[in-house]
């Protein structure tokens, strides 16, 4: 494999490792505190399809927010972190290719996410086996899996897009604050769509996200709000359109220094 | 085939012209000085040397490929140090080197890289973040980060800004060491003294255009006049539009490049017996270059 690849990739991992309070211990607290305010406490007094306890139709939720954001974040805050400090000339100027870039900083993210839908299962896990008595199994492992790559890869695409587009941290926080979080929020996190007006069941449905939340729920619960065909299908067309976006990104975008 | 050859090469910014049709080259194992005031186009040409920013027309090849067309081969043969000093926050000194050597494919390069600490005076700072180092330190990690990989052109631009003078003097030692090794370089600099020492050619350019090109020697000849200052037995009687002073016996001329000295003496009469001293002071690079700017802007006026 090739050296520059790997050489980032590892790059990518060592980072967030060395700040692992900001990448993996905050997700773990915020996952932990919504596990235990909306699962556990609040759980009892809703209802979602297919007599699931609310607890276990959250921790999927979770998981996939949880990936998303964290993928996001890796990619995007690596490279504008990197544009402040002037690094990513470095990059530029290395014998590394824009595909090369974009896989080992989207698979930086995925392993990232990864990691954090790792400690919301298990903190979730925890809480289920305490409030149900009993493990909470994983479904379909392929689908989940499938389900954690593809959403890493297209949330780390994202980052990379957004980071190379941006000028300011500001014009970052505020993707993160209009478009990431509303969709995230609305994509079937914290409800089931079933449970919403007819109308708004089709809006929510135009929200790409709710088919990312709800193909990781059907790995781990064997249960979604929609097809997980369709889920498969969109996540696939959305990994095409956000490498080819990503992609023009670092074409188009500068690798100099603000 | 030269290690870098640069034809014809423009850049503009929408309507601004930054650089104007630049042409020059840079030789096996010599050191190039491209030597310009601030915004004269030289961060620019090393940039698109580098690909971090695209020609609008022209050619730049290194080692006879097209940076454009395979640059993936030219960016192996090239190390570069740039103006600013890279921060790499998160990493210290020796991860920052092994990552910039597996960039360039080179997965286990620790003997090459503690050399190289060794050499830039960093070995014992190798655990620390670039922010605890000093500036001096900085500039040092920055010429090892571009040596990592072993590099057959260097482009040095302004690797001494801000730096003290017996450090810029090692690091020019360095410079000149690498040199030895057959390695080229292209360098930027405002320490014209040192371009003078270092370079064996020079290339000034000014508002994106290079105005005088050649051998470092030959460009100060062209450029610049000697003053020759010469003491008499007795006082003669002088008509030379090149005299600019006299006290006493003591005479000051102006010497053009072209007229020799004993041609001065022949003019004034003197023959050697009547020479109590002579003391000749060549021009300089730096007037050269400030001679050429002065050309340059007292054309773009008219």
């Amino acid at each position: 494999m090739n050296s520059g690849f790997i050489t980032l990739f590892e790059r990518e991992i060592k980072r967030f490792m060395k700040v692992l309070v900001q990448t993996v211990v905050t997700p773990f607290v915020s996952s932990f505190l919504y596990l235990l305010v909306f699962g556990v406490s609040l759980g009892s007094q809703v209802k979602v399809h297919g007599g699931v306890p609310y607890l276990a139709f959250l921790i999927p939720g979770l998981m996939m927010m949880g990936l998303m954001n964290n993928a996001f974040q890796n990619s995007s805050s690596s490279i504008v972190s990197s544009k402040f400090s002037g690094d990513l000339e470095d990059i530029r100027v290395a014998p590394i290719t824009n595909q090369q870039i974009i896989w080992a900083m989207s698979l930086g993210g995925v392993v990232r996410g990864g990691l954090v839908a790792l400690v919301t299962y298990i903190v979730g896990a925890l809480f289920y086996y305490l409030q149900q008595g009993q493990i909470l199994s994983i479904e379909h492992p392929l689908i989940l899996i499938y389900f954690v790559i593809i959403g890493g890869l297209i949330f780390g695409m994202i980052g990379i897009a957004v980071a190379f587009w941006a000028n300011t941290f500001d014009q970052l926080s505020a993707f993160s604050a209009f478009v990431l979080l509303p969709l995230t929020y609305l994509g079937g996190v914290f409800i089931s769509v079933e449970t919403l007006h007819p109308f708004w069941q089709i809006v929510a449905k135009l929200n790409p996200l709710l088919y990312l939340i709800n193909g990781l729920r059907y790995g781990v619960l064997g249960v979604s709000d929609v097809d997980i065909l369709t889920a498969t299908v969109l996540s696939l067309l959305g990994f095409a359109v956000f490498y080819g976006v990503s992609l023009w990104s670092l074409r188009k975008g500068s690798f100099q220094r603000w | 085939m030269n290690p870098l050859q640069i034809e014809n090469l423009k850049k503009n910014y929408g309507t601004i012209e930054a650089v104007k049709g630049v042409s020059f080259d840079v030789k096996p194992a010599e050191i190039f000085g491209l030597l310009g005031p601030n915004g004269a186009g030289k961060t620019t040409t090393i940039s698109i040397i580098t690909t971090l920013e695209k020609a609008s027309s022209g050619k730049v090849e290194v080692f006879g490929v097209d940076v454009g067309k395979d640059p993936l081969f030219t960016k192996k043969q090239i190390g570069v140090v740039h103006q600013e000093v890279i921060n790499s926050g998160y990493f210290d000194v020796e991860e920052i080197l092994e990552f910039q050597s597996g960039y360039y494919g080179i997965r286990k390069n620790t003997e090459r890289i503690h050399f190289l600490l060794n050499k830039l005076n960093l070995y014992e700072h190798r655990h620390k973040k670039v922010k605890q180092l000093s500036g001096g330190m900085k500039r040092r990690l920055m010429i090892a980060k571009a040596l990592v990989h072993s590099p057959k052109l260097l482009l040095l631009d302004e690797p001494t800004a801000g730096v003290d003078i017996s450090l810029r003097a090692t690091l020019w030692e360095f410079v000149r060491e690498l040199k030895k090794e057959g390695i080229s370089i292209l360098l930027t600099t405002h320490y014209l003294e040192e371009a003078e020492m270092l370079c064996d050619r020079v290339g000034i350019i000014n508002y994106g255009r290079i105005e005088a090109l050649g051998n470092t020697q030959s460009i100060i000849k062209d450029f610049t006049q000697r003053e020759v200052s010469l003491t008499l037995t007795k006082e003669i009687p002088v008509k030379t539009p090149a005299l600019i002073a006299q006290k006493g016996t003591h005479y000051r001329f102006i010497v053009p490049p072209a007229k020799t000295i004993g041609a001065l003496l022949t003019e004034l009469h003197v023959d050697s017996s009547m020479i109590i001293d002579i003391q000749i002071k060549e021009g300089s690079l730096e007037e050269a270059f400030l001679r050429v700017l002065k050309t340059n802007s007292e054309r773009a006026r008219l």
